[in-house]
């Protein structure tokens, strides 16, 4: 046996795996949201998912854009501090707390967010007992604004991570020139560090984006029903009508929107190959 | 060698013990209550009067979709020669779409106490004839819950309600219709209300015109929406109830007594079921047709139909209206335990403003209506 056929017997029991459970689900839910409810190729489940849930596709995407952007600040603060901060002991600290949320699941986070963020919630009773505000004065966050606080709490961690990777791996050379030459940190952190891990920052963000689209627990739990994410529309449209080909509708339409954020993914990758020696 | 015994005998009594134990599988459709009821009431006491038994009980999700996961079960293992399910607990869309397909056994002539159900539930399901293929579990019924301290005097009518949404902003609060069945209820109450001739909604025939009569209904209720708050699902309701955040919102009258009941509600809680009213259902205990072990489902069943059961387990424990005729628990439950039901929620206005669900048809009507009109 040739090395070539070795490879691909070694190869084939994976293939063999995403092909069943991936490729063929996927082709089936293709085929079943361009199908008519007589049968043969129809765009009706479109036309009924843009009629019925039209708000909520543009719901989900300003969700997932903006928790994307307050993700990418924080985890950019959080890895500037550990990169350039120079009080020990708050990088110590910092470097002890910022992976934690890591290790939380999506619905554990909705859960405490939801006795957390509610109007007579943790956060508003202890800044009442703080004296920093009237308990009439206390809004109950458990809205849109729920959501992107936990989207935002649960992937900084992730995108800190692999932007403090990437800020830890570049030559301190030029960041200590800059600061010698009088740079504030910040604008070494702005000017130098963030331009040089740009390519490693989007890439994380992108990751991010499309783990936040396919989130089902989070919209559910801390939200209410309107608008709300497709992935609800999703849930909602199988078990109130057993309908999947609406459901699969908008399944096709988030595989289009992720597919946006896979090709600014896939064309990092081929630029990160031409620049590689 | 002495090890090679035990292995052998260990193997042994491995091998023989399916022999002996008979396992009967209990599938819910509801929330986490319905399984709890069937696991650590029903179960222990079947077990004991049939030794030898075992009785597994698996819960399938809240609303219609623990019902719809079920019947999408069944469905798939139509073809097989045995269902993993020997008695199912269903909603009243589902228990009608399984009749229908012929899915679910007619069991209740084998059944004595089916005889003691005898109200519409026990034959109709959204449209659906069911007699023959159920047995009401329990009934229970969605209402108004209201903070007294808030509100002195609740609204008695939706119009009313809708009023008073408009003086108390964000004060009234429900599900939509993605969290939970109490949001659906008060939203197939609002249509009976103000959606024209509600009597043709809960007894057909359905006309497929009908629907066009809404858009007022449902325009009202978009606006009504801007003044109300969307909680997620029945126990966010009940949450905010608790957390003084709402003031009004709809809810499951069993739910609302249970926590009541465990102290997860102030005492100043009460229930107002208001004019022209709002639906309730009742859950039916079934046996898949291609159950595999029928006469044992059977007497689960009888069991838990029993007057006795009905009495302790349904109406003390668990604050739901019995399935079965209530006549048929008199002697069995003290009047204290009787009138925690009716306390706030009077058996006059229960007779009068408990409705059932939209026929089947019609529910799904105002469903996408409402996604169409109220949410999009």
């Amino acid at each position: 046996m040739s090395q070539r056929q070795l490879a691909l017997l070694l190869i084939a029991p994976g293939l063999a795996l995403v092909a069943a459970l991936f490729l063929y689900p996927l082709s089936f839910s293709l085929i079943s949201a361009f199908t008519g409810p007589q049968g043969g190729v129809s765009l009706d489940s479109f036309r009924k998912a843009w009629e019925l849930y039209s708000r909520d596709m543009l719901f989900t995407v300003v969700i997932v854009l903006a928790s994307c952007l307050f993700t990418g600040l924080a985890a950019i603060i959080i890895a500037g501090t550990l990169t350039l901060g120079e009080n020990r002991w708050i990088v110590g600290t910092l470097k002890a707390l910022y992976r934690w949320p890591l290790f939380i699941p999506f619905i554990v986070a909705a859960q405490c967010m939801r006795t957390f963020l509610a109007k007579n919630g943790l956060m508003n009773n202890s800044f009442v007992a703080m004296g920093l505000m009237e308990p009439l004065q206390a809004v109950s966050f458990l809205d849109w604004r729920g959501i992107i606080a936990t989207f935002v709490w649960k992937q900084t961690p992730f995108v800190a991570l692999l932007l403090a990777g990437a800020l830890a791996a570049i030559d301190r050379a030029t960041l200590e020139a800059g600061r010698n030459l009088g740079a504030s940190r910040l604008r070494v952190l702005v000017e130098l560090a963030l331009p040089q891990v740009m390519p490693q920052l989007l890439v994380a963000l992108v990751l991010s984006f499309v783990t936040m689209l396919s989130v089902l627990s989070v919209p559910m739990m801390v939200a209410g029903s309107q608008p709300t994410m497709l992935t609800v529309d999703m849930a909602f449209r199988i078990n109130a009508y057993g309908d999947y080909a609406t459901a699969n509708a908008l399944g096709v339409i988030t595989y289009l929107l992720s597919a946006g954020a896979a090709i600014i993914y896939l064309k990092r990758g081929m630029a990160g190959k031409e620049v590689a020696p | 060698m002495r090890l090679l015994t035990i292995a052998t005998s260990l193997a042994a009594l491995i091998a023989a013990s399916p022999l002996a134990a008979q396992t009967l599988n209990v599938a819910s459709a509801g929330d986490q209550n319905m399984v709890d009821y069937v696991k650590d009431y029903l179960a222990p006491m079947f077990e004991k009067a049939h030794p030898g038994v075992k009785v597994v009980a698996v819960g399938t999700g809240p609303g219609d979709s623990g019902s719809q996961k079920i019947y999408e079960k069944l469905n798939a293992q139509k073809g097989a020669s045995a269902t993993d399910f020997d008695v199912v607990v269903i909603h009243q869309k589902a228990a009608g779409q399984m009749v229908k397909e012929g899915l679910l056994d007619k069991y209740t002539g084998n059944v004595d106490t089916a005889k003691l159900a005898t109200g519409d539930a026990a034959k109709n399901a959204l449209g659906t004839d069911v007699s023959g293929y159920v047995i009401p579990m329990f009934q229970s019924q969605t209402a108004l819950a209201y903070n007294a301290d808030m509100v002195k005097t609740p609204p008695a009518t939706f119009a009313e309600l809708a009023d008073w949404a408009k003086k108390n902003p964000k004060q009234f609060g429900y599900n939509g219709i993605k969290g939970g069945m109490s949001g659906v209820a008060f939203v197939a109450g609002w249509v009976y209300a103000f959606g024209g001739d509600a009597d043709k909604l809960m007894k057909g025939p359905y006309d497929a015109a009908t629907k066009a009569n809404w858009d007022k209904a449902f325009a009202d209720l978009k606006a009504f929406n801007a003044n109300a708050t969307i909680t997620p699902g029945n126990a966010g309701t009940l949450d905010m109830l608790n957390r003084g955040e709402i003031a009004i919102g709809p809810v499951w009258v069993d739910m609302f007594y249970s926590w009541k009941a465990d102290g997860k509600l102030p005492p100043n809680m009460k229930l107002k079921l208001v004019s022209p009213g709002m639906p309730g259902q009742p859950m039916y205990y079934s046996i898949p047709e291609k159950s595999a072990q029928k006469k044992l489902a059977e007497a689960f069943i009888a069991l838990a139909t029993s007057p006795q059961v009905q009495a302790d387990g349904i109406v003390k424990k668990f604050n739901w209206y019995p399935g079965i005729d209530a006549k048929n628990l008199e002697g069995k439950l003290d009047k204290a335990d009787w009138d925690k039901l009716f306390t706030d929620v009077t058996p006059a206005e229960l007779a009068s403003n408990g409705k059932p669900f939209p026929i089947a048809p019609y529910f799904n009507d105002i469903l996408e209506g409402y996604e169409k009109k109220v949410a999009n």
